[in-house]
């Protein structure tokens, strides 16, 4: 039996990702403010108030269901994602472990690597972590939420194993 | 030839041929709306966007320079913006030399080169003669560590001779070319969208055509119509398709030298396709389901390095082949890929699994047609062939390695062999979801690099210490690194 990669990415990956989803997760709501929108615009032109051109039902319906997920991608799945999401490097590969429900693991052989580099984006920035992007002739993986330091570290050392391997020819 | 040459002038005429190609559909949609109102002035706009084209194609060509020089093949060219694209000669994957109608008629050429890795431009220089082509070719294959050397310049014709020397070829008959063509699985895809097609033309089908028809054949209506609708489908799309076959793969030579794959084929337009064999990084066996019981496939090679705009990232090397002569075939074309025996398969456990797989996306849809259509149930008659197909892939359903080959088969509808080496193998992935959990399972999925992108083979529901075995496999210390055909870039911006 494999064992499972042994390191975490770090801790505030939940913050960083809980205010992703916090502000990202605006356009769940976007289903019932249109509808909204329409509702009350179809009805503008008759005489009673406008309010009551809306369905209040339906518009509850879409909106706790939009509230729903909202809450959910932005307090539970980012404590999952976190829990689930382990990576290690040694001399032959990357090898991760990923997903909540659908469980993936994968290995990138050291020497089909052609470049590594680190992400960091605003919300990233404010936390100070940074996320490693590695790139093979095929595909590009992401380790996320690092802190800045170990993402630095990371894509050093990737980068000599890489060459290490290559210049042993 | 380090002095900067032009192409020929047709270049400019096929440049413009393809820019209409281009756009075509748009084309199609002006002249409809065009013709439905009588002002005309949509012609303007016509002349304009061929005048336009025009003058793109022959500044285009005015401007189009290209040279070899230093390992490298340069390009400079542009109207108003100018464009300077230099590859390098050990970057490039696959050298194309296509002969369209046009060039035919001006015994000419158009050579493609394409460099691995996606967002890379792929160099066209569209007309040079055919010679010229040759030459160029050999200039971009030839060994630059060799070229390095002023001294050995016998030795280096010698050895170029060495290596243009086809060593093994293999044509495809008129018989197979016209078996190929029969049994091609093309017609159900090009039916589909003749399907599509057809719902567009509604215009046609309008009240009087019906009637003029009620009146001029017996026995005409609704349910005839249909039939004649559907069978009409079914036989244009598959002549298109069989036509398709013909043109495409028509006197079809595979010839080896001693680096290189070569490939010829095509009718109206020829094309000429090179494939390095350090290029190779998958070969695939795929059995139709109507090739299948007579056993007969197809063999293709995927390789790095084709513009993204391109559907097909494989280089078909056989269009059609008995599966009983593939190790000779092999042997003499692929050596590399000799064939491992498959060892390892899905456990029984998965069996169920695999059967009820291809029905879960169709089961939602049953109610829906049992109550949208009459004889919707009969839709009920899919299940059992969907679970043949499920087991039918179980059965297929296998992997075998080899020192650093790793051989896999699954099934999709056609079946799949591929051949793929260790060092060529971008990415494995293991695949768990909660129910297979339970069962100690896992489904595999391997990635090679093709086209722009990655191909991916995938085996589901293998057993878990089977699985990281191959896991392991792919991610085993290499005693000895390959050298890279697509090399490190430390990308330490």
């Amino acid at each position: 039996m494999q064992q499972e990669p042994a390191k975490r990415i770090h801790k505030n990956a939940i913050k960083a990702w809980t205010l992703n989803a916090l502000l990202y997760g605006l356009l769940w709501f976007v289903p019932a403010g249109f509808y909204a929108v329409i509702a009350i615009g179809v009805h503008s032109d008759s005489p009673t108030p406008w309010y009551t051109g809306v369905d209040w039902v339906l518009f509850a319906a879409l909106f706790i269901i939009g509230l729903f997920i909202y809450l959910m991608f932005a307090f539970l799945f980012p404590k999952l994602r976190w829990q689930r999401w382990k990576y290690e490097v040694s001399d032959n590969g990357i090898d991760t472990l990923r997903g909540i429900i659908i469980r993936k693991r994968t290995i990138i052989p050291i020497n089909r690597v052609q470049h590594v580099d680190t992400r960091q984006g605003p919300v990233y920035r404010k936390f100070e972590l940074a996320s490693v992007a590695i790139s093979t002739a095929a595909t590009t993986h992401e380790i996320p939420a690092l802190d800045i330091q170990t993402a630095d570290e990371l894509r050093n050392t990737i980068s000599l194993l890489v060459k290490k391997v290559k210049s042993d020819v | 030839m380090s002095d900067f040459k032009k192409q020929h002038p047709i270049a400019g005429v096929s440049q413009v041929i393809d820019t209409v190609k281009q756009n075509f559909i748009t084309l199609v949609i002006l002249l409809f709306i065009g013709t439905s109102n009588s002002d005309g002035y949509f012609l303007y706009f016509l002349a304009a966007g061929l005048g336009i084209s025009l003058f793109g194609g022959i500044f285009g060509w005015w401007f189009f320079r290209y040279r070899v020089f230093e390992d490298e093949l340069q390009i400079h060219k542009g109207i108003f913006v100018k464009k300077k694209l230099y590859l390098s000669k050990d970057r490039i994957q696959v050298i194309d030399i296509t002969e369209g109608l046009l060039q035919r008629l001006f015994s000419l050429v158009k050579v493609e080169i394409k460099t691995a890795g996606g967002g890379t431009e792929t160099a066209t220089i569209r007309a040079i003669s055919r010679i010229e082509a040759e030459g160029l070719r050999k200039e971009l294959r030839s060994d630059t560590s060799k070229n390095e050397d002023p001294d050995s310049l016998q030795g280096i014709e010698n050895g170029e001779e060495a290596k243009d020397e086809i060593t093994a070829s293999w044509k495809l008959s008129k018989k197979d070319l016209v078996y190929a063509a029969f049994t091609s699985g093309n017609f159900g895809l090009i039916a589909s969208i003749l399907g599509a097609v057809s719902g567009q033309l509604s215009e046609l089908i309008n009240e009087e055509t019906i009637e003029y028809f009620y009146e001029m054949l017996p026995g005409f209506n609704d349910v005839t119509i249909y039939i004649v609708l559907i069978l009409g489908i079914i036989i244009v799309s598959w002549l298109l398709s069989f036509l398709g076959v013909i043109f495409s793969y028509y006197d079809f030579r595979l010839h080896r030298t001693k680096d290189e794959l070569i490939i010829t084929r095509g009718f109206i337009e020829r094309k000429h396709v090179t494939v390095p064999f350090d290029r190779i990084q998958a070969v695939r066996f795929v059995e139709g389901v109507i090739r299948q019981p007579f056993g007969y496939g197809m063999v293709y090679v995927e390789s790095a390095g084709f513009d993204e705009r391109q559907q097909g990232r494989s280089i078909v090397l056989a269009p059609f082949i008995e599966k009983n002569s593939l190790p000779d075939f092999f042997h003499e074309f692929l050596p590399d890929y000799s064939e491992p025996e498959f060892d390892t398969f899905p456990p029984k456990r998965s069996r169920l699994r695999y059967i009820r797989r291809p029905n879960y996306f169709f089961l939602p849809l049953i109610p829906l047609l049992w109550y949208l259509i009459s004889y919707g149930w009969m839709s009920l008659l899919l299940i059992p062939v969907l679970s043949m197909l499920g087991w039918l892939r179980f059965k297929d359903a296998g992997l075998g390695i080899d020192g650093d080959t790793l051989r896999m088969r699954f099934r999709t509808i056609s079946r799949t062999t591929a051949i793929l080496k260790r060092n060529r193998i971008q990415n494995g992935l293991l695949i768990e979801n909660p129910f297979q959990r339970r069962k100690d399972i896992k489904s595999l999925e391997v990635t090679v690099a093709s086209g722009s992108g990655g191909m991916n083979f995938k085996i589901v529901d293998l057993d878990n210490t089977e699985n990281y075995s191959i896991y392991k496999w792919i991610n085993k210390d290499e005693q000895q690194p390959e050298k890279e055909d697509v090399s490190f870039d430390p990308g330490l911006e």
